[in-house]
């Protein structure tokens, strides 16, 4: 996974050298790569989504419908290439607007951005390696707030809970930060800003010792890597998010990484522990006196837990038992419950201490 | 004009003058277009018998102009190179109104004679003028003879009669005045002889319209199909009355020998066979046949199975090679293929099927089958969708000759077909009726046509396909040459690639 940026040439280079040397011989030239399909990808419990190429595709040369393919990928190296010599990055939508120029018109200039987007990760799973290594970044998700020293690539110490209200911002490519010292016993990640911030804000990370990670959402890419190299350095993790069919895939996630990135290594985090919100605790737990306040299941809702009946890592009886469940109630419960449950922010504190302690206890054994 | 035809007299001039609707004459339109049609039609049996690079020149001008009441006069001028006639030929041809002898059995236009002459006909009913022929055969005086016909003795009249020099070449021109209507019967004339210039490629026609135009459908070839041959009547090919005439008129003296003597594939055990059948003794006197015998003799001829078939050799079909012809010349497709079926019978009338598909060119898609129909040489122009052929185009499924929608495709049909009595089904002789035998052999042609249609469809397909696969091929590989430069700082060259592509060695999976 960390590879320099010489590394990073030289395997785009050793494919442009490789096409250009068949068609200097009058060869139609061949790119073999290993798709990301359900084929290539196994699910282990205990590692998350491996990536396992037992068959690889072709792009064609010889066939005009994989031409544009192949010179599709090799002007995205062209472009990746340009911009690691010159120290430059670029977002998904920089990319699709290096096609959006003259040169291209006919030929690559794309109708949409999913066309470049699917080229991008075609581009990963031909050279091996992460869009981020080849200078193609994410803008930065996600932040960390606790009694974390880190040293970041600059070579500059940094402290997670004296660097902003809301932590340490992960940068797209985490993989350069070092851990100086962790004084933290565990860290949580959580879905939604709002409640994480509170949780700062209510300085629950210094009295407790532990740390925020705030996700926004689904976590990205270099989310999920940064903490799985917390991980990695022995802190446990949890992971807090709604309960609704999204919140299901986005612990999952981060748990076993996703389909969609199962060729990316190190992105699962299969020591975590999903602690909430869980059925049980609106069931009989610690919301069962505040059913009022979950919130129906929309039309997309209801889909998308449809759809989790059919995902890979959502298959163990307890994720689909938790997925029945909104099948069955039609309802869901936000990280935002806990202001219905006290509308002051004494009693706020109390009671996310109260929630965060009896589910790392309970999940993951740590005592705060 | 051809001076050498028997002919024979039937009913009076009167009688067309009746009866000018059977004739196509039914109004000043359709008169205008038969009227050319008829003389035209002539000109070409003479030209075909002389032979030597064969013209028919028409030339027609308004000779008074129409009002609110009255239509326009026209005056007709058709001037062949055929082989001419002598001046004693001319008033029996053009001035009493006769019919072909019916004792003999030849493919040809038509009725020869009594067409042209109801022609003129017309054009002395409707205007009150004289017609004229011109006419020398070569190395011979030339004769102009100005004439009418007197209608009710069926009679020719010579109101002057003129020799003008010795000509050097045998020709003959007919002119005529008539009341017509051409604006409107322009559209057809013009289908006429282009269809027509389409089965006699090897005939120049010129055209000079009233209008100023001038249309030429030059020859493309100086090869004429060979005449065909006269012969015997088939036995199974024979009406009543038809059998009756013959008896009347022969010269034999035994019924053995009368049936030997006047019908094709008849020989003296044939004829024995089908005399026994009838209960007739073979050497009884044919004129003394009471009416009841001639009946026996009838049913006899119509019930044996014995005889072989009809004479092909009689037909005289265009063949593969001019239809071609003609068809290049006039439509200038990309494809024509023309094949001719063999010789086949219908109710013991041989006949013989060409056909043709074209493709291209000047044919563009109209919506329309676009059918072209010949009996015996001539177009047929109207009632198509009742034509059998039309019916077999119909009944085809044409996209398994690369063809979706032959409506919707520049593709023409031809069809043309040849005998000694073509199967029309009206009076009209419009369309020609759905004959098994017949469909079977148009049906069969045009497969075979098609086939050839799809191969060639196929063949330029695929070469569309591979020139803009080329296009394609040429486009991404400059691309992706130019990005390597970009990467590893050298163009690889991309001709070699491309070459193959050119030559349709792509991915193997790819193609087919």
């Amino acid at each position: 996974m960390r590879m320099s940026v010489d590394d990073v040439k030289s395997r785009v280079l050793e494919v442009a050298r490789e096409v250009a040397e068949a068609i200097k011989e009058g060869k139609f030239p061949e790119l073999e790569y290993p798709p990301n399909t359900q084929r290539n990808i196994v699910f282990d419990e205990r590692v998350g989504y491996i990536f396992k190429p037992t068959f690889y595709g072709k792009i064609k040369g010889s066939h005009s419908k994989s031409l544009k393919t192949l010179a599709g990928v090799l002007y995205g190296m062209s472009r990746a290439l340009d911009h690691l010599e010159n120290g430059l990055t670029m977002t998904k939508r920089d990319f699709y607007y290096l096609h959006k120029v003259e040169k291209l018109k006919g030929t690559l200039f794309p109708e949409d951005q999913r066309e470049t987007d699917a080229r991008i990760i075609l581009m990963e799973l031909i050279l091996g390696m992460p869009r981020e290594a080849f200078s193609i970044t994410s803008d930065p998700r996600g932040w960390i707030y606790g009694d974390i020293e880190l040293i970041d690539r600059s070579g500059r110490v940094l402290k997670a809970d004296q660097v902003g209200e809301m932590g340490y911002s992960v940068p797209p490519r985490p993989e350069n930060i070092k851990f100086k010292r962790i004084g933290v016993k565990a860290v949580v990640a959580v879905e939604k800003v709002g409640p994480a911030k509170n949780m700062i804000e209510l300085g629950i990370p210094e009295e407790k010792k532990i740390a925020i990670a705030i996700l926004q959402g689904q976590a990205s890419r270099s989310m999920r890597r940064f903490l799985r190299m917390l991980s990695d350095e022995g802190v446990p993790l949890a992971v807090l998010t709604d309960l609704s069919p999204w919140s299901l895939r986005i612990a999952a996630t981060v748990i076993y990484n996703s389909i969609n990135s199962a060729h990316i290594p190190h992105l699962a985090t299969p020591e975590a522990r999903f602690i909430g919100i869980l059925t049980r605790d609106v069931e009989e737990g610690f919301f069962k006196d505040y059913k009022f306040a979950l919130e129906p299941l929309t039309q997309a809702d209801y889909k998308a837990a449809l759809d989790n009946k059919s995902l890979p890592n959502l298959q163990n009886e307890f994720w689909q038992r938790e997925n029945d469940w909104f099948l069955q109630n039609r309802k869901k419960a936000e990280l935002e419950i806990f202001k219905a449950m006290s509308p002051s922010a004494k009693t706020l504190k109390e009671y996310f201490i109260k929630y965060l302690s009896e589910k790392l206890e309970q999940h993951l054994g740590v005592s705060i | 004009m051809s001076g050498k035809v028997k002919l024979e007299e039937i009913s009076a001039a009167d009688f067309f003058y009746r009866n000018r609707s059977l004739a196509g004459f039914d109004n000043p339109v359709r008169a205008t277009y038969t009227i050319i049609r008829e003389l035209v039609e002539n000109s070409l049996d003479a030209v075909e018998l002389a032979g030597r690079s064969p013209k028919v020149l028409v030339v027609m001008k308004e000779e008074r102009e129409g009002g609110e009441e009255n239509l326009p006069w026209y005056r007709i001028k058709v001037a062949d190179n055929g082989i001419g006639m002598d001046p004693e030929e001319i008033p029996l041809a053009f001035g009493r109104v006769f019919v072909s002898s019916k004792y003999r059995l030849i493919q040809s236009r038509g009725t020869f004679g009594l067409g042209g002459t109801m022609a003129l006909l017309y054009g002395q009913i409707t205007t009150n003028m004289p017609f004229k022929i011109t006419s020398a055969k070569e190395g011979e005086p030339i004769y102009e003879l100005t004439m009418m016909i007197d209608i009710k003795k069926n009679e020719p009249i010579i109101l002057d009669k003129r020799v003008k020099g010795i000509s050097r070449k045998s020709f003959t021109i007919v002119e005529s005045t008539f009341e017509g209507n051409y604006p409107r019967a322009k559209r057809k004339i013009i289908d006429y002889l282009q269809q027509t210039a389409i089965v006699v490629p090897y005939i120049s026609i010129v055209f000079m319209d009233p209008e100023g135009h001038l249309y030429i459908f030059p020859r493309s070839t100086e090869k004429i199909p060979p005449r065909p041959k006269e012969a015997l009547f088939h036995p199974k090919g024979v009406d009543l009355e038809l059998l009756q005439r013959l008896l009347n008129s022969t010269r034999t003296k035994s019924l053995e020998s009368f049936l030997v003597t006047h019908f094709q594939r008849v020989g003296k055990k044939t004829a024995n066979e089908v005399l026994k059948i009838a209960g007739i003794p073979p050497d009884k006197r044919p004129s003394d046949l009471t009416d009841e015998d001639i009946r026996k003799l009838y049913e006899a001829l119509r019930s044996y199975k014995g005889f072989l078939p009809p004479d092909p050799s009689v037909l005289s079909p265009l063949g593969e090679e001019l239809f071609e012809s003609g068809i290049r010349k006039e439509l200038q497709p990309e494809f024509v293929k023309a094949i001719q079926r063999p010789p086949s019978v219908y109710e013991a009338h041989p006949f013989i099927v060409e056909v043709a598909i074209a493709y291209g060119g000047l044919i563009k898609p109209t919506g329309d089958i676009q059918l072209y129909r010949y009996a015996n040489k001539i177009p047929l122009l109207y009632d198509a969708s009742s034509d059998v052929s039309y019916q077999v185009i119909k009944r085809i499924d044409w996209s398994i000759y690369g063809i979706k929608n032959p409506e919707d495709e520049p593709i023409a049909f031809f069809v043309h077909i040849v005998s000694t009595k073509v199967p029309f089904k009206t009076v009209g002789k419009e369309f020609i009726a759905n004959v098994p035998e017949v469909a079977r052999e148009i049906e069969l042609g045009l497969r075979g046509c098609a086939r050839e249609l799809r191969l060639y469809l196929g063949r330029k397909r695929r070469k569309e396909m591979l020139l803009k696969r080329y296009e394609l091929f040429k486009m991404y590989y400059e691309l992706i040459s130019w990005t390597l430069e970009e990467m590893i700082g050298e163009r690889p060259p991309i001709e070699n690639l491309i070459w193959r592509i050119k030559e349709g060695l792509g991915d193997e999976d790819e193609r087919g």
